[in-house]
């Protein structure tokens, strides 16, 4: 960093540029639910409800409200840590979300370990390789693991592991435990086979990137000065070369871990975790709108939020970019 | 002015005699050769299936539930005795229709916001900057969930969220190449001979960033063909009774426990499928360099 001072600036410019889209965001999902067709009270009330619980249903949602009303209702609420209360449940929107994600965050964090103890060393290995056979297997590796939809991986996966039906029976592959983590050794064991599948999924993508910036850097100077320098060229490449591509590879992670989020939505679903995701779905299939709008809000700022913290990340630790580049 | 120069541009270029080097030179490479003849007969089964699959996708046959591969059901057949090869040569269709309109959807917006990135108005640039990098970290399936509430599950869901995603990134891995090129002195010749900036922009710069595009279009085609997976199986992709690998593999999940070979066929069939379409990105991307295929060079100056 040339000085904290341009940081400081960069920071308070993009945070500002959050709140700008937060607001966009907010309105994007605000109308989206409440503008566009079907009444949302027509389908939570049911196909049987007289015309005048329909109406008692609007009055209580406040939907006979002029929308800006609504939405500052919505918003000022936010502003307070009031998210609402989930129509389906009646449980509050924050509680229930704090609920899932502590098992999406677990699952995220296992998955993104596993991806990162296969991606990295075989990314190394297959940039560093000079035999052409060699080569040629990571290639596969890695366009095969690309390939593969997280859906079917996890299947296969079940196939193989599952408990009762899989080759090699070991692990649950349905729900989790009824008192969460209280029960810690049932919890952790449901968590085997979704964070593998996970991190096979991610692991691939890992792999790409690291192999592609350590190629990238390959060629600098820096590495030639390594090796005159007496490095080997593989020992230049895992010692110079990995500290260079750093930078890049944070930003990778923080952006994979932001997309993972909502990524292992499938994963949860089919092995039954109630996790963010899975609740999500839920939520949208039942109509409940204000739980809907407002995980979708709080997403959204996590995503842009964790936009930030990369670029910013990404800036500390790569000195060489010292002046804004815009 | 202009007669002359259009005269020089028609001589110069040729575009079907380059796309056929570009293809013989993709066919001349061992994983080119795989995606494309992968990809015709995806698109053969696609055309052949719009007319005729071994089975009716409806007729459904109770005594023969979840049968094993033979000679009547090739892959067999899934919970209500429905042929599961009719139900994925009819999958094909939906989702090669699903990925060339991705990649149109990608490439228009795409090749928008990279204009805007490169043009001169300080407020188009710098806007378009700061669009991007807002949107680009909320990822593909909640822009479709978003969609879904208001819309409910359909084609079109899937090929506007994957669509948007990936235009956004498309845009910001060509905006550094695009920005040289708009900052060359061709570039600012052209400007000054008076062609007008849409016309540089698709004439000096979409060219020079062709490459990159190519690379990434093919991956979006195959992103796309796993997203609809995804999503299908959360239930906000292809509605269901319409037939798609995604809804395939959903059907077959739900009784995985039970009887677990036919998700190996219709998982190996997305998998190759997709592998095919990332390896014709890479392949595209070296025979259309004239840095790496000698022959292209030719067509450029010659004639």
């Amino acid at each position: 960093m040339a000085s904290s001072q341009t940081l400081t600036r960069y920071v308070a410019r993009r945070i500002l540029l959050l709140l700008v889209a937060l607001v966009a965001v907010s309105l994007v999902i605000f109308l989206a639910i409440r503008v566009l067709p079907g009444d949302v009270a027509v389908v939570m009330a049911g196909t049987d409800a007289s015309p005048a619980q329909v109406s008692a249903l609007r009055a209580q949602l406040g939907l006979d409200e002029p929308l800006w009303r609504q939405y500052v209702a919505w918003i000022g609420g936010v502003l307070q840590g009031d998210f609402g209360t989930a129509l389906v449940s009646g449980q509050s929107v924050a509680a229930i979300v704090a609920d899932r994600a502590s098992i999406t965050f677990p699952l995220i964090l296992a998955g993104l370990m596993i991806a990162l103890a296969l991606g990295v060393p075989l990314g190394c290995a297959a940039a560093v390789t000079t035999r052409k056979r060699a080569r040629g297997i990571y290639q596969a590796v890695s366009i095969v693991g690309g390939a593969v939809p997280a859906l079917w991986a996890g299947l296969l996966l079940i196939m193989l592991f599952g408990r009762g039906t899989g080759l090699v029976g070991v692990f649950p592959t349905q729900g989790f435990p009824q008192n969460g983590w209280h029960s810690f050794g049932a919890a952790m064991l449901s968590l085997v086979l979704p964070a593998v599948t996970v991190g096979i999924v991610v692991g691939a993508s890992m792999m790409r990137y690291t192999r592609s910036s350590l190629i990238e850097v390959a060629s600098s100077d820096v590495i030639a000065m390594a090796m005159a320098c007496g490095m080997t060229r593989t020992s230049a490449m895992i010692r110079v070369g990995l500290r260079l591509a750093l930078p890049q590879l944070v930003s990778v992670i923080g952006l994979t871990f932001a997309e993972m989020i909502t990524g292992v939505m499938v994963i949860e679903n089919l092995f039954a975790l109630p996790g963010i995701g899975t609740g999500l779905v839920t939520d949208i299939g039942n109509r409940d709108l204000v739980a809907v709008q407002s995980e979708l809000l709080m997403l959204a700022a996590l995503f842009l939020l964790i936009g930030i913290v990369v670029d910013v990340l990404h800036k500390v630790l790569d000195p060489r970019l010292g002046e804004d580049h815009d | 002015m202009t007669n002359r120069s259009r005269s020089v541009y028609a001589r110069k270029r040729s575009p079907w005699r380059s796309i056929g080097i570009v293809m013989r030179s993709v066919w001349a490479r061992g994983t080119g050769k795989f995606s494309l003849i992968v990809l015709a007969i995806w698109l053969v089964v696609s055309l052949v299936s719009l007319f005729w699959t071994p089975h009716s996708l409806w007729a459904t046959d109770g005594y023969h539930v979840w049968s094993s591969p033979s000679r009547a059901h090739w892959l067999g057949t899934d919970g209500t005795g429905a042929d599961i090869a009719s139900w994925l040569m009819a999958g094909a269709g939906v989702d090669l229709l699903i990925a060339v309109l991705t990649v149109v959807v990608a490439l228009a917006i795409g090749l928008l916001l990279t204009a805007c990135m490169v043009a001169r108005s300080t407020v188009l640039s710098r806007g378009s900057v700061v669009l991007i990098d807002a949107l680009i970290s909320i990822p593909t399936i909640l822009v479709a969930l978003m969609l879904a509430v208001p819309f409910g599950a359909s084609v079109g869901v899937i090929v506007a969220a994957c669509g948007l995603s990936y235009g956004l990134n498309m845009a910001r891995v060509c905006r550094p190449q695009a920005l040289r090129v708009a900052n060359s002195s061709f570039v600012e010749s052209a400007r000054h001979s008076g062609v007008g900036a849409w016309r540089v922009f698709m004439r000096h710069v979409v060219p020079n960033i062709r490459s990159v595009m190519m690379v990434q279009l093919s991956l979006s085609a195959g992103t796309a063909v796993l997203a609809e997976a995804g999503l299908t199986y959360l239930g906000v992709g292809v509605p269901s009774g319409v037939p798609s690998w995604g809804h395939s593999l959903a059907t077959s999940a739900k009784f995985i426990t039970v009887y677990p070979l036919t998700v190996v066929w219709i998982g190996g069939c997305v998998t190759i499928a997709v592998i095919a379409l990332n390896l014709l990105g890479d392949a595209l991307r070296d025979a259309s360099d004239p840095l790496t295929n000698p022959a292209l060079r030719q067509v450029d100056y010659g004639a």
